[in-house]
């Protein structure tokens, strides 16, 4: 009974990592890109939080201490990826990530 | 210990002073005022050595029997391994003995005459210093060979005068065929030379450990142990295959040298160098080493006798060999070096048939006759410019002294008493004679040995006729002929009293203790009376026949339809022998040159260049992959991804199930 109930959750996170995936191969836009990471990323802690909910003892609270590292971690990652697009813009006048092939010019 | 005991031990004076007139005139000549002056510092530095060499020959003379080494260690290994158990030296040093200090004459006599001719002879040449510097080098080399203690320094001193050679020999090196000559003869003898080596190789394989000679070897391939001469002892008359194949080894390396049968073709084309290298280098020292080594590895080591019966075949064969081909050339030198390599092939018969002495006795006469009989021709060539006997003839009314010494040389060569060549080539005959019992085979080139003396009585008075007898020159292009200067007169009387007289001086007790061993001197029994008036008759009727087809300024031609024509083609062809390495030498040679050319470039070479391109592909694709977009570096993430979860829910368990496990 449970496992099915999980079967459904992990498919809401599959479906979650396909989208964010199908985001990262086709945006070209830096900004879409991040947007389509975070929402991997979320798919990943979700899993966390579901595999906590249906854990017992003292694993159930580190998953969700998990969860909570990483939604930190990503934002971090935001925060880093933002720099980069400031950068880029200043230096290309551009944040299509198709253009920027070289590291330097 | 006798009173020539220091004399002896400073030997290596000999080789010095030439060795001195090498620097001086290799490195200063060209700063002289005129090239003579570094001529002259050469013949009063040969002119040393000579003197020095003479007391030496008198001291070993007067004191029978005397061997002195003077050595010094270069290299001391000791036994470690197995092959080295007893260690290993190498060894430089003199060692004095009867045989060198003969040679030690011969060499520096013939070499300090030469030196002095060329004063006159090489006067309007270019590269008088490069003359004067490689003549005296040679010197040095012949010196230090005739001295050496050990069959290795022995090898050294080869190989120089083996470059002197070579050097002299391209003397005229702007010239292309003297440049061919040179390189024919450093070819040639380089054959035998390697030869020799594999059989000193052999020795120490033989002696290194073990064998009669234990130690041998190990000592650094000494003739003597301290002052106490092997004298034989080591081969004996062992007959092991391995001692037997080195003794061959050693004829090899002596052929080459010597220019016998069947490397002899480089000694004719030799004579593309100057006519005094001819007279010293290949006449009277250099190619006498050949049969000096014989000697020396006779005396010292011993040959087996199957060795010496190789040694008879082709010593006798030789001397028929190379006299045929002197019968119908006109080139007087090339006439003059046929005779040396039959003469040769006397010597070598001589050492073949066990007495050594009688080929050295040979040696010694033949180095003054012969130096005689090529500066007498050099003078020829000096007064009219051409080396064709069939455009000269008449020379006797303006060359005298020349005309004389040909003569006297002629007649020793030809075996006429009481000239020098008489005693010493009627000795080999007869000690070869003494022997013909030994083997059945030792008959027909006995045989050999006495129809050449025909020949050679022949050949070498066509060559006299034909050059100073007649009214004058056939080709009235020459100039008119004049004597030499005296300093090419000087060396020619005093060499034909050598030629006369050299003989006789076996006769002498105290010479006589220089050739210590059978045969010398001569005995004349009733059988080797016979034997002299056979010799001395073919030598009258070879004598005989020139004056008849040549003498007078006749001159024999051979009619066209001849059915001997064909002899005579095959004659001057050199019986296709050179033609024939020639084809090897272009066709075999380079044919197989060619097929490893072929493996080296694309096989070898191939090998390595595809294994370089296929790596050089394989990057280039690899290189293609890194575009430097994100999306593509998130595109291979993904289908990384995607292979892996493919290969864990699919694959993995699929051969999971096809191995049975689990």
């Amino acid at each position: 009974m449970s496992g099915l109930v999980l079967a459904q959750f992990l498919g809401l996170s599959a479906a979650l990592l396909g989208i964010g995936l199908f985001g990262i191969l086709t945006r070209r836009n830096f900004i879409l890109l991040l947007i389509a990471i975070e929402v991997a990323i979320n798919a990943a802690v979700l899993n966390f939080v579901y595999f906590a909910g249906f854990a017992s003892g003292p694993g159930g609270v580190s998953g969700q201490a998990a969860a909570v590292v990483v939604v930190g971690l990503a934002a971090t990652e935001v925060a880093v990826g933002l720099a980069i697009v400031l950068a880029l813009n200043r230096q290309r006048g551009s944040i299509n990530v198709a253009e920027a092939s070289t590291l330097r010019q | 210990m006798g009173a020539f005991d220091t004399l002896f031990q400073w030997a290596f004076l000999v080789p010095l002073f030439p060795l001195v007139g090498f620097v001086i005139v290799g490195f200063f000549g060209d700063r002289m005022k005129k090239a003579e002056y570094g001529g002259w510092v050469a013949v009063v530095l040969s002119g040393l050595a000579m003197f020095v060499g003479i007391l030496i020959a008198i001291g070993e003379a007067l004191s029978p029997g005397t061997y002195t080494d003077a050595s010094y260690t270069w290299l001391n290994l000791p036994g470690t391994q197995s092959v080295f158990s007893n260690g290993f030296s190498l060894v430089m040093g003199t060692l004095v003995d009867p045989i060198s200090a003969l040679m030690l004459v011969v060499v520096n006599v013939v070499g300090f005459l030469v030196m002095l001719y060329s004063i006159a002879y090489m006067h309007h040449d270019q590269g008088l210093p490069r003359y004067y510097a490689e003549l005296s080098l040679f010197l040095v080399a012949m010196n230090g060979l005739v001295l050496s203690d050990n069959l290795l320094e022995f090898f050294l001193f080869w190989e120089l005068v083996g470059v002197c050679s070579y050097f002299l020999i391209g003397f005229y090196y702007e010239k292309p065929s003297a440049a061919s000559a040179a390189k024919e003869a450093f070819l040639v003898t380089r054959v035998g030379d390697v030869l020799f080596l594999l059989g000193i190789f052999l020795y120490f394989a033989t002696y290194a450990t073990s064998g009669g000679g234990a130690g041998w070897a190990a000592s650094g391939f000494k003739f003597t142990n301290g002052n106490t001469p092997f004298l034989g002892s080591l081969v004996g008359s062992a007959s092991s295959p391995t001692l037997t194949i080195a003794g061959l080894m050693m004829l090899a390396g002596a052929a080459g040298k010597s220019a016998q049968f069947p490397l002899d073709v480089w000694l004719p084309d030799a004579m593309e160098g100057p006519t005094t290298v001819s007279a010293l280098i290949h006449a009277a020292t250099m190619v006498a080493a050949g049969v000096y080594l014989l000697v020396v590895v006779s005396l010292f080591l011993g040959f087996t006798a199957d060795d010496r019966l190789a040694i008879v075949a082709v010593g006798g064969f030789t001397t028929i060999w190379a006299a045929s081909m002197a019968l119908v050339n006109t080139d007087i030198k090339r006439v003059v070096a046929y005779s040396t390599i039959s003469q040769l092939g006397y010597m070598v018969l001589a050492v073949g048939a066990g007495f050594a002495m009688v080929g050295l006795y040979h040696l010694f006469t033949h180095a003054f006759f012969k130096a005689l009989l090529f500066l007498a021709a050099g003078s020829v060539i000096h007064a009219v410019g051409t080396q064709d006997l069939l455009k000269m003839g008449g020379l006797r009314k303006s060359m005298r002294v020349t005309w004389i010494a040909f003569f006297v040389g002629a007649m020793s060569l030809s075996g006429i008493p009481p000239f020098a060549g008489f005693w010493s080539k009627d000795d080999v005959l007869a000690s070869v004679y003494s022997q013909v019992g030994a083997h059945p085979l030792y008959w027909p080139f006995l045989l050999c040995a006495f129809a050449t003396v025909f020949l050679t009585a022949y050949y070498i008075f066509r060559a006299w006729f034909l050059a100073f007898d007649g009214d004058g020159s056939r080709d009235a292009s020459l100039p008119h002929a004049h004597e030499a200067p005296w300093a090419m007169r000087l060396p020619l009387i005093v060499l034909s009293g050598l030629a006369l007289v050299a003989g006789l001086f076996a006769f002498v007790p105290s010479f006589a203790n220089l050739l210590p061993g059978a045969g010398v001197p001569p005995t004349y029994g009733t059988t080797d009376l016979m034997l002299s008036a056979t010799s001395v008759g073919l030598g009258f009727g070879g004598l005989g026949l020139a004056y008849l087809m040549w003498g007078n300024g006749r001159v024999f031609t051979l009619p066209a339809d001849s059915p001997l024509q064909p002899f005579r083609t095959v004659l001057l062809r050199r019986y296709y022998v050179k033609d024939a390495y020639d084809w090897f030498g272009l066709k075999a040679v380079y044919g197989l040159s060619r097929a490893a050319d072929f493996v080296d470039q694309y096989v070898i070479d191939g090998t390595v260049r595809g294994i370089e391109r296929a790596f050089s592909q394989l990057s280039d694709a690899g290189r293609r992959l890194q575009t430097g977009v994100v999306s593509d570096y998130a595109a291979y993430v993904v289908s990384g991804l995607v292979g892996l979860l493919v290969f864990l829910l699919w694959i993995a368990p699929w051969l999971v199930r096809s191995v049975g496990g689990g």
